[in-house]
This record gives structure tokens, sequence and C-alpha cells, in this order.
């Protein structure tokens, strides 16, 4: 009975820790199969340890070529989507203008769409205008898809923001550039931040729309769907591995900082 | 454009000509000709949606003025930027830069005039808003009022011609506002700029400023002295909002000299002439003004000892609240339902109970008239467009 | 401070430039939103919009590919394609709509642990969620394969406990195995888009008074009549998104069905993807599309109305 009471008290937090066990099992799997030695072309069985992949991970051909693509339109796509989706932001928050709710059904849209039917369409309208794809087409339909979620995470920021402080920059002698460069855009800056990294985490793992429309190019994505029906090399394993200790290290790292800069300010 | 020059009559002074604003077809500003003169502590008062923050702004530049112009001294400022006008603005939420240190925040103005070693001046400016310790910290760090001082030194440090304060007060508690009212007083003493003070509160108005305009649904009912504005209202809102008035509506009997003698019910008070703001004609109604703590309480028993040639009214006491310097009375009386009065705590008279029978009495001088075309509740805290008394 | 604003003689401020009175007050940034909004506006016209009324025209084109399409008002092949491909269509709903239940009911343990029961672990395991997204969801979907992988450990568990007998009479696996079943997809979608129901339903809980639950319980609820009356009323913005989120790209999504599925469990999307792809019947792939399309914003804009957050977006 006593355990029983015990179990229901901690319900809430063992059954949380179950998702989260849920959430982590693969990438436990990716990382200890990064350090396998498969017998086939396949990495799904167990067979014996080894540092091979780790030591050579750009040893499979075409899989460095294809993560650099994915990096270059990774930070290009992050860029455009950035910029746009800031403009429509501010726009948004700060002016008034006609026919604000279809501009935000139109930003709205694109969120709420398979991606498969935008991959299709996208295509179809590449192929109707003889377009070539590539790195470009790729390109437009990231900046398409990526936008929509800048303008939602900026726009969040910018409506905390107090109208005042624009009014107190151009009332102590800044000009509109000087206003923006100096008050605006630094208050603005973690609404952004947050945006871009949205954009970069969307676009660097994209798969659907790129590959409806990417040509011959061959992402990331696209080398781990392709090494799926052909054989995965352990090097897939060491790469994501990478990716999850960089991205953990980066956020605790941040953490760290702020933690520290609030102690010393308190 | 120097210090020195700017002494002479009127080159500084800020001159509002025919300025208002309308947003659609609402008018939060009825166009209004306005003189603040240099060196001067003025002060707009009204409550929340008079148009006293629009007409501050306007002055600011951050709002565009739909008729009328602003100049200062004889320069047209109607049609510059902010960043262009020297004018600078000590906003109601302080507006200070959250991403940087007081310091900065203090030197932002000088900096982007382009002005180089900009350190003696701010660290000066710091120690006179006592905050020198504090020059590295965030905004965020500091207290209320400390916030409120680093937003008057950025202002101050680039030596506007006029300094604009919005509700600078506002959201502090009662105590360091009282104090920070001295300080403000004690710097506008010192550097003898102009400053326009926009503000809700009629106590902070009247202990701060050499000149008040009270503002009414976008218009200015009445500019003046605190002094003359409390003893000679001109109309039932600037009685009503700058303290606390009795107001009683009476009918002219007769005009000797420089008196006038009214009726109200059977009781007949005196009113002189240069007192009364309205057209006085016999038969005629006007409204009788006296503010409650001129007025003295006597028990109906001692009715006798009354001098005569006071004006005169008999009542009951309906309720009584003690307040420490004062006790306030209100009085049922024929001529008026709540007569209030206040009494200094000097000899405190113990028959002075609800339900008591009282003579209230006062000096016919200390009697204003106004127009009776108006409403009595104009400016009380009960009427629509006046907030609550702002916590006094 | 007198004698700072009398020494130093006020530095200069820019003289005013001559300005002619008569000249009308200028209007500030009249052009400057539409300015804001012209390029990512164009942007989304052009490849979010215009494609769609592209794909609408061309699935009723009818050709071939030698000889080309042209409009023939063809409505006839969305009523081939819905003939054909209903069972993909049904799948895609009922896998979708399978894995949305699960992500709620595995994510708001998670989502209320984080924003009520976590303390000083909160931001640790907001960062354990949000990483895995770090790992190409390839590679994570990859790893699947392993975790169920025929006669391994999870499998094995699963049959010993007689759990595979009851749900092979169900028809979600087949005999000893589960990848390649309807389980291993719904598995698959479910742990794909749990993250999007998680942070949702995290936010909506994060924003809740702390306060209220112990109101609630001074006014005699329990524990569980307080989350039921209280809490997850209060955390319907994060359900509602929560849901779209996970709904809308699982029931688009095909690589769960093509890595973990067989071809008895695909999906509309492995449908749209390989006669746009593989077979090039564009037709055919546009009308699916353009029918998946209409089907989810139906579906949508029904549920938003009737969850009452019409003011979510």
């Amino acid at each position: 009975m006593a355990l029983v009471n015990w179990f229901k008290r901690r319900l809430v937090v063992i059954s949380g820790l179950l998702t989260l066990g849920y959430l982590l099992l693969p990438n436990v799997v990716v990382t200890v199969f990064s350090f396998n030695q498969p017998k086939g072309r396949f990495n799904y069985e167990w067979q014996e340890f080894s540092t091979a992949a780790w030591t050579d991970p750009c040893g499979v051909a075409d899989l460095c070529g294809s993560l650099s693509l994915s990096l270059q339109l990774a930070a290009s796509a992050t860029l455009g989507a950035t910029v746009l989706g800031t403009m429509i932001a501010f726009a948004l928050v700060r002016y008034r203008f006609r026919a604000r709710g279809a501009v935000n059904s139109l930003i709205f849209l694109p969120m709420a769409m398979p991606e498969v039917v935008m991959a299709a369409s996208l295509l179809t309208l590449f192929l109707n205008l003889g377009a070539q794809l590539g790195f470009w087409t790729i390109l437009i339909a990231h900046i398409m898809f990526c936008l929509s979620f800048v303008v939602v995470a900026v726009k969040a920021r910018v409506m905390s923001m107090d109208p005042r402080l624009e009014e107190a920059a151009r009332d102590l002698y800044a000009g509109p550039v000087q206003t923006f460069v100096r008050v605006t855009l630094p208050i603005a800056a973690p609404g952004i931040a947050a945006g871009a990294l949205l954009a970069f985490a969307l676009s660097f793992d994209d798969f659907i729309i790129t590959n409806f429309n990417a040509g011959s190019a061959v992402t990331f994505p696209m080398f781990v769907w392709g090494s799926a029906q052909r054989g995965t090399p352990v090097q897939i394993n060491v790469i994501g591995t990478a990716m999850f200790l960089v991205a953990v290290l980066f956020v605790v790292a941040g953490m760290v900082v702020t933690n520290r800069r609030k102690k010393q300010k308190a | 454009m120097t210090s020195k020059k700017s002494t002479e009559n009127g080159s500084g002074d800020v001159r509002l000509s025919g300025i208002g604003k309308t947003y659609g077809s609402f008018t939060a500003v009825h166009p209004l000709d306005l003189t603040v003169p240099e060196g001067s502590f003025f002060a707009l008062l009204g409550a929340s949606g008079c148009g006293k923050t629009t007409t501050l702004r306007m002055i600011a530049g951050l709002e565009e003025p739909s008729c009328g112009t602003v100049s200062l001294g004889d320069q047209d400022v109607t049609n510059l930027p902010p960043y262009k006008r020297p004018v600078n603005t000590v906003f109601q939420s302080y507006a200070l830069f959250p991403h940087l240190d007081i310091f900065e925040n203090v030197a932002f103005g000088l900096r982007r005039r382009g002005i180089k070693g900009v350190k003696k001046q701010v660290e000066e400016m710091l120690e006179l808003v006592q905050l020198g310790e504090q020059a590295r910290k965030k905004p965020h760090q500091l207290s209320g009022g400390q916030q409120q001082r680093v937003a008057v030194a950025r202002a101050l440090i680039n030596h506007p011609k006029v300094l604009l304060l919005d509700e600078p007060l506002g959201a502090l508690d009662l105590k360091l506002r009282r104090q920070m009212q001295l300080e403000l007083k004690r710097i506008q003493t010192e550097v003898g700029i102009t400053f326009i003070h926009v503000t809700h509160d009629q106590e902070e108005a009247m202990t701060m400023a050499d000149t008040v305009a009270v503002m009414n649904a976008g218009r200015v009912e009445q500019l003046g002295s605190p002094a003359d504005l409390y003893e000679n209202p001109h109309t039932t809102f600037v009685a009503n909002f700058l303290g606390t008035s009795n107001l009683i509506e009476a009918e002219v009997d007769s005009v000797s000299g420089e008196e006038i003698v009214l009726k109200a019910g059977d009781v007949k008070l005196v009113l002189p002439e240069a007192r009364c703001g309205a057209p006085t004609r016999t038969g005629g109604k006007i409204l009788v003004g006296v503010r409650p703590e001129k007025i003295t309480l006597t028990h109906a028993d001692d009715a006798g000892e009354i001098p005569a040639g006071r004006n005169r009214i008999t009542g009951t006491v309906a309720a009584t609240s003690f307040i420490g310097v004062s006790t306030q009375y209100v009085i049922d009386s024929s001529v008026c339902p709540e007569f209030e009065v206040y009494v200094q705590n000097i000899d405190r008279d113990t028959r002075l109970v609800p339900g008591a029978e009282v003579v209230l009495h006062w000096n016919p001088a200390h009697t204003f008239g106004l127009d009776a075309a108006q409403s009595l509740l104009a400016g009380t805290a009960g009427s629509a467009g006046v907030e609550e008394e702002a916590a006094v | 401070m007198s004698t700072l604003a009398e020494a130093e003689a006020p530095p200069p401020l820019a003289p005013a430039p001559a300005v002619p009175t008569a000249k009308p007050p200028r209007k500030r940034g009249r052009w400057t939103p539409y300015l804001l909004l012209a390029p990512g506006l164009v942007w989304l016209l052009v490849f979010f919009a215009m494609p769609m009324v592209y794909q609408a025209s061309t699935s009723v084109q009818t050709g071939s590919l030698e000889d080309g399409y042209r409009v023939t008002w063809h409505f006839a092949t969305y009523w081939d394609a819905l003939s054909e491909y209903y069972p993909q269509f049904l799948r895609s709903v009922l896998y979708a709509g399978s894995a949305t239940v699960l992500c709620l009911l595995l994510g708001y343990p998670l989502a209320y642990l984080i924003a009520f029961r976590a303390g000083r672990w909160r931001n640790l395991i907001l960062i354990l969620v949000i990483a895995p997204f770090f790992t190409s969801f390839l590679i994570r979907t990859l790893a699947w394969k392993t975790i169920l992988s025929d006669g391994g450990p999870v499998v094995g568990a699963l049959d010993s406990l007689h759990v595979l007998d009851v749900t092979s009479w169900l028809g979600l696996t087949a005999g000893d195995r589960v990848l390649a079943t309807p389980l291993a997809v719904v598995c698959g979608l479910t742990y794909n888009f749990l993250p999007f129901m998680i942070l949702p339903l995290y936010t909506s809980l994060e924003r809740i008074d702390g306060r209220l639950h112990e109101a609630a319980g001074d006014l005699y609820a329990k524990p569980f009549t307080t989350f039921r009356k209280v809490t997850f009323p209060l955390s319907m913005p994060g359900v509602v998104s929560g849901t779209l989120l996970t709904f809308i790209p699982a029931s688009g999504d095909y690589v769960n069905a093509e890595l973990l599925g067989s071809t008895n469990t695909a999906m509309i999307g492995n449908v749209i993807q390989s006669q746009f792809l593989r077979i090039l019947d564009y037709p055919t792939a546009a009308a699916l599309s353009f029918i998946l399309m209409a089907a989810i914003l139906v579906m949508v804009t029904v549920y938003i109305r009737k969850s009452g957050t019409e003011d979510l977006v």
C-alpha cells in the first residue's frame, strides 16, 4: 500500500521521465553505434567496438561534401529568412497598414501546410518555369518555409518592447538610423537570434522539400536517405553524435555565461 | 544660442500658437495658445486623457500637431524631428535603455551629438543625482527612485532649453515621491532650465510649479500661480479638481457697490464682486463656492457668539472623520446636502458628533462666484474623465 | 550644478535649418510598412502562393510527358486519384491521428514536469528535449530500425509479455515482427513530432500562476480535480497548437512510413512522392496534394473553431 502511494505521488515525474527516455533513446543508439564495426553494408546490428569511423569521418564518398552543402544552404537560408522575416515582424508590430489579415494568413499558411504539399507545388512551379533544379532552388524553398518561423519569433520579442525606448533615443539626438542601430536592434536581438537559430535548424534538417527540389544536388539529409537504401556508413552516426554534442555544449556554455553574469551583478 | 543670450527677454520662451491634435474624429487637444516663460517651472495638470501628455509630446516632437506651431524662443521647431530639437524628456516609465549601463544611458545624448570625452561630464552629472557608485550597473538593478534620477540625469546632461517631464513620479511610492518633488525643484532652481511637468496629481503640481495650467477635455481651463488657481477658480472643474470646494446654487438678490447679496433658500450670502467670474443680474443664478478650511464650525448652542457680517448656514453634523492634523466634518444643510468642513485640531469641540446642530460661518471675502451654467460636479473624483486621486 | 551649467557653455545643438513654415507637416514613414513587408511577402507570394495556383492548374491538365500537358479541366483526375488512393488517405489520417493522441498522452506529463516539478533541472530537461533536433531526424529515425529490430531486446520483451499477440490480433503488428508494421510507423511518427507537442504545452503551462493551484486546493479541489478544472483548461492553447503542430506534418510525412514501414503501411505522402518523383504522373500527384491540402485546411479550421482558440494565430 505504501508502495502504491509512493508511486501515485510520483506518477507525473515517473511518466515524464519515461517520455524523456523515449525521446533520448535513439540518440543513445546513434552514439553507441558510432563505435560499431558492422559486417555488412548496414549499421543496424552491434558487432564489435571500433573508433575507426571517428578517426576518419569523411572516409565515405560524398558524405562531407553533402554536409558542407547543407551547412552552406542553412547559413544562406538563415541569413535570407532572418532579414526578410525581421522586416515583416517590425512592419506587423509597429505600423498600421491595409490588408493586415491577408498578410497574417499568408504568413501563417506555410506553417499549417504539410511539407509534401509545399514541396510538390514548388516543384510544379519550377518545372513550369523551366528552372534548373539545384542549390538555388533549394535555397529559395528553404527561405520560403523558414520565413514564417522567423516572423513569429521576432514578432514576440518586438511586441514586448517598449516603444518609448525608441522615442527616448530620438529625443536624445539619435536620428532614425542611429535609433535603429543603437537601441532597436540590440533590444530585439534575442528574438532575432532565436528566429535565426530556428531557421538554421529547420533548413539544415529539412528533407522532404529539399528532396523534391534538389535536382542532382545532395544535401546531408538526402545523403542519409540515400544510404538507408544503399547501406548506412558508421560515419553518419559520428556526424549525428557530434552535432548533438556541439549543440548541447553551446547551450550549456551559454547558460554558464549568463549565470555568471547574473551572479556578478547580484 | 548661449545661456547668456537666452536670458534676454522672451528669447527662450516656449510658445505654442494654435496648436491642436486630432486623431480621426477625436480631438485630443483643442487648438490652444500657451507661453511658458524661460526658466519657469510650468505644470500641465489634468486627469488622464485630458490632452496634457499629447501637448507635451508635441513640444518634444514625438507627436505631429494637426495644426498650429511650436516655437522655442524665436525659432519655429514645428517641423523639426525630435532629435534636432534642443528639448529633452523624462519619460513616464523612464524608458532607460535596458541593454546599456547607467553611464552609457546618461552619455547617450552626448555621444549621439558626436561629443568626445564625455567621461567627466557624465560623472559630474551622476554625482549631482547621487548615483556615482552605480555607473556600471544596468537599469533593472536599480530601485524605482534611482531609475528616476538616471532618467533626469540622462536628459539634463544635454543642457536642453526645455526639460519635459511626463508624470515622472507616477511610479514611486508616496514618501519617495515627496522627496523627489523637492529634489526636482532644487535641481530646477540650480540649473535654471525651463521645466514643463505633466501630472495628474494636483498636490504635486502645486508643490513644484510656479505656474500651473489646468487642462480638461483637450482645453486649458485656467492658468495661473498655484495660490491664484486655488483661491480664485474660474470654473467648477478647477474648483473641484484642485482641492475640494463646497458649491451652492444661489440667486442674485441685489448688487450694491462691491458686494453681491445672494439668496439660497432662506439663507443670505455675501460675495465680493471682484471674486465673481460670472455675469450678475438680479434674479440670475450663480454658483457660490467656499473652501472647507475657510469655514468655522460652531455648535448651535453658541450661535450667539458668532460675530456679525459673516456668511452663515445652519445644519446638522452627518459624519466626522479624524485625520490627525484636522477633523473633517460632513454637514447636512438645507442649501447643500454634503457640506465639507475641515477644522484644525487645536481645541476640539466634543459636542460636534453626528446629529449635532451646528452653524457654519465664514468671512464673505473667502467666497467665490462661478457661472451657474456648468455642472456642479465637474472635476470631482466621481465624475467622468477624472481618475482616482492618485493615492494621495 | 550651477557651475556645470555656466562654466561649460551648452554644446552647440544642431542649429535649426531654416524650415519654411509654410511647408505642410511631413507624414513620416507612410510607406515604411509596405517597404518592410514587400520583399518577404513577394517571396511568399511567388514561392508559396503561386505554386499552389500552378498545382491547381496542373491537377486539371491532361497529356503526357512526351507531348506536354494542357489544361482540359479534367476533374476526373480527382475522382480517379481518390478512388485509387483512399486507403492511403485513410491511413494517413489514422496514423497521424494516433501519433497525435500518443504525443499528447506522452508529452503532457513531461511538459508538466518541466513546468512545475523540475526545479533547478528545468533548463537541463528543456535542453534534452530540444538537443536531439540537431542530430538529423533521418539518422534518429534509422536508429529505430535498430531498436525495433527482429529478435532485438525490445521485440523480445514484448513477445515474452505476449503484447505482440494482442497487437497482431489487432492488426498492428505481424507475427513476431514490429518493423514494417503500422505500430513501427506510428511509433516513429510519435517520436519525431513529440517535441512539437511538448514545447507549446510547456509554454502555456509555464504561464499558469502557481498560486492558482493553491487557490483551487484552498477551495476544496483534490489534486486531480485541480488538474481537470484549472490546469488543463488553462493549457488549452498549448494543447491546440501542439496537436496542430503534430498532426499537420505527420499527415503529410512519408519518411517514417518508408523507413520503418512496408508497402502495406504507405501513407499519402509516399504516394505523392512516388507519383511526382518516380512515376512522373504530375496531374495525379497535383490532385492528391491538393486534396491533402484542402482536407488539412478544413480540419484545422473546424478544429480551431471548435476549441474556441481563434486568437491562436
